[in-house]
């Protein structure tokens, strides 16, 4: 019988909500732990094997302290695929929204004081291809089910995982929502990755652009939009930061000739 | 072509007469906006008196958003056995009945479609005239009135609707409602009918000029104003979505988890997003926003007149309500005409 592919799925920092979903797929797990032999999983199982060489490595979460940043690497030294699986690993997240600022020493100190930090110096949190080579991406905060299985399955098979390279909009017009934007709404929606289903906007809440910036993203575009509906520039661009982790920071300065 | 009456009073009645031949599903309001869902009781059967823009068009019963096409095995290979419900659709505007023929003519031309064929074969339409709204301009279009392609088709007269027979199918919902339309239709039912048509004729505001436009497509095809509108478009795909005649879609195939099968999915796909025109070795025939945009506008104004002999554009408006940067049919054709 052909040797099972191996899997290990590590956390950084962020909600622990990817993993939890993978786990949340019940109907699947059997045909998963079938699939795959998981060496690592720490939120699902005990004994894990941190020394194995995996085929494929999930990393979850963003890296905040050079702790992560060395495992990290190491992570990167025992695996074949390494996927960036979710938001934070892919472009920081919420923890990235100020990245880049130059402000972060600064917050830190507001927050912890003059605390010494002994095993994990902190860093100013940032996704994990800003360190490693990263072969795949799962998008997601978190990955919906569906997406995850199949990219999953992608996986283990020897391909690349692919993902839907459209927008929010797309799956919000599948469910019939009136589009937010000419409802006056600041929503995120053409700027962000779709394959959530548009949960939010099937709730008449706007898009806040959770799964990340699509590649196609025109942010110069909405912006104007935006601006022309009446919102102030500080609102927009918190807005598009707040999701917009690591790669709204090479955009920025470009936004903000823009907006004058 | 057969001509019936059917009196307002008897109105509540007709639920159940189309409930006999399948599911009845109509326009209902959604926020602002409407769109066609099932009716389960005949008090949710409402007519409405001004022209109703679902916000999906009558495609979204003839070609699922996403679904499987195929079953793999190592074995063998078939298409899913799915059961199609017959649906009733009523209150269907007359533009949306030319897009649903233009939709016909491109699903069978050279090659039939078997997946819109068989939810084609099981839809039902019932149409209805309204006055036009500030956006319609199916007058310009030539979508306005329609004479072919609905099973029923009802005009409101005040009192009673006039009911024109389409097709065996509306044969057969007429005689099964044999109580309720009445055969009695005298001659001066034309004065009203008449007077109807002039009404709603001198109703349309929203005047697009389209006549030239097909030429201007070609001459115009290196101006300047296509990078504006590039500049301006979200890729969002709410055009492709929204608009009844756009028919773009994508095939992937997928395996399952420790199976040794697979499906392949097919679902709608827009032509405004970048990965729709990308093709092996990472080419891309359409890289940027400004030659997807002349694309589609080609493809409604000019290349499908040469394919089918009329513009695939049918007025209905729903770009220029939709897109929230107004790239839309007006605003093309106000560059195009300079």
């Amino acid at each position: 019988m052909k040797k099972k592919p191996t899997l290990g799925i590590y956390g950084f920092t962020g909600c622990a909500g990817c993993q939890l979903s993978l786990l949340d797929c019940e109907d699947e797990l059997v045909d998963l732990f079938s699939a795959a032999d998981i060496k690592v999983f720490y939120e699902a199982m005990s004994n894990n094997d941190d020394d194995a060489l995996v085929d494929i490595a999930l990393v979850e979460g963003s890296i905040n302290t050079n702790k992560q940043l060395h495992e990290l690497k190491e992570i990167r030294e025992k695996a074949k695929v390494l996927v960036a699986f979710g938001s934070c690993a892919n472009h920081g997240c919420v923890q990235a929204m100020a990245l880049g600022d130059g402000k972060w020493e600064q917050r830190f100190k507001q927050v912890y004081g003059d605390t010494k930090f002994t095993v994990a110096i902190p860093r100013e949190a940032q996704p994990i291809h800003k360190f490693v080579k990263v072969d795949a991406f799962i998008p997601g905060c978190p990955p919906s089910k569906i997406q995850m299985l199949r990219a999953i399955t992608q996986l283990l098979f020897g391909n690349k995982p692919t993902y839907t390279n459209s927008p929010v909009c797309l799956e919000c017009k599948f469910r019939e929502n009136e589009c937010l934007l000419n409802d006056g709404k600041l929503c995120l929606g053409p700027l962000t990755m779709g394959g959530c289903t548009a949960p939010c906007p099937t709730h008449n809440t706007p898009c806040i652009g959770c799964w990340g910036i699509i590649e196609e993203a025109n942010h110069i575009a909405e912006l104007k939009l935006l601006k022309e509906k009446g919102f102030k520039i500080e609102d927009i661009i918190r807005r598009f930061r707040m999701f917009g982790g690591s790669e709204i920071v090479e955009k920025i300065e470009k936004l903000m000739e823009v907006a004058k | 072509m057969r001509v019936l009456k059917l009196s307002k009073k008897d109105e509540k009645k007709l639920y159940d007469v189309l409930n006999k031949f399948g599911e009845v599903w109509a326009p209902v309001p959604k926020g602002s906006r409407y769109v066609y869902d099932k009716i389960e009781k005949k008090e949710d059967l409402v007519s409405y008196n001004e022209f109703v823009r679902t916000i999906l068009p009558i495609k979204k019963f003839l070609m699922p958003q996403d679904f499987n096409i195929l079953n793999l095995s190592p074995s063998k290979f078939e298409t899913p056995k799915v059961d199609i419900p017959t649906r009733v659709i009523v209150g269907v505007p007359p533009c949306e009945i030319h897009a649903l023929n233009i939709l016909d003519k491109f699903y069978t031309t050279d090659f039939v479609d078997n997946y819109y064929m068989e939810r084609r074969e099981k839809v039902i339409i019932i149409g209805k005239s309204s006055l036009p709204d500030e956006y319609l301009f199916s007058h310009k279009t030539n979508t306005s009135i329609v004479e072919e392609g609905y099973d029923l088709f009802f005009i409101d007269l005040g009192d009673y609707y006039l009911v024109w027979v389409g097709s065996e199918k509306g044969d057969d919902i007429v005689r099964l409602g044999s109580d309720i339309f009445s055969e009695d239709v005298p001659v001066d039912v034309a004065h009203d009918f008449v007077a109807y048509r002039e009404k709603r004729r001198k109703a349309f505001t929203k005047h697009i000029d389209l006549e030239g436009v097909t030429d201007l497509m070609e001459l115009m095809y290196d101006a300047d104003f296509w990078d504006e509108f590039g500049e301006k478009c979200l890729s969002c795909g709410q055009c492709t979505m929204v608009c009844p005649t756009c028919t773009c879609f994508n095939v992937i195939d997928e395996l399952e988890l420790n199976k040794d099968e697979g499906h392949r999915r097919r679902y709608w796909d827009s032509c405004m997003f970048k990965d729709y025109s990308l093709v092996a070795g990472q080419h891309n025939f359409r890289e940027s926003r400004a030659e997807r945009l002349k694309l589609w506008y080609t493809h409604k104004l000019k290349a499908f007149i040469g394919h089918f002999g009329s513009p695939s554009c049918v007025g209905c408006g729903r770009c220029i309500i939709t897109c929230p940067v107004e790239i839309n049919v007006e605003t093309v054709v106000e560059k195009l005409k300079g």
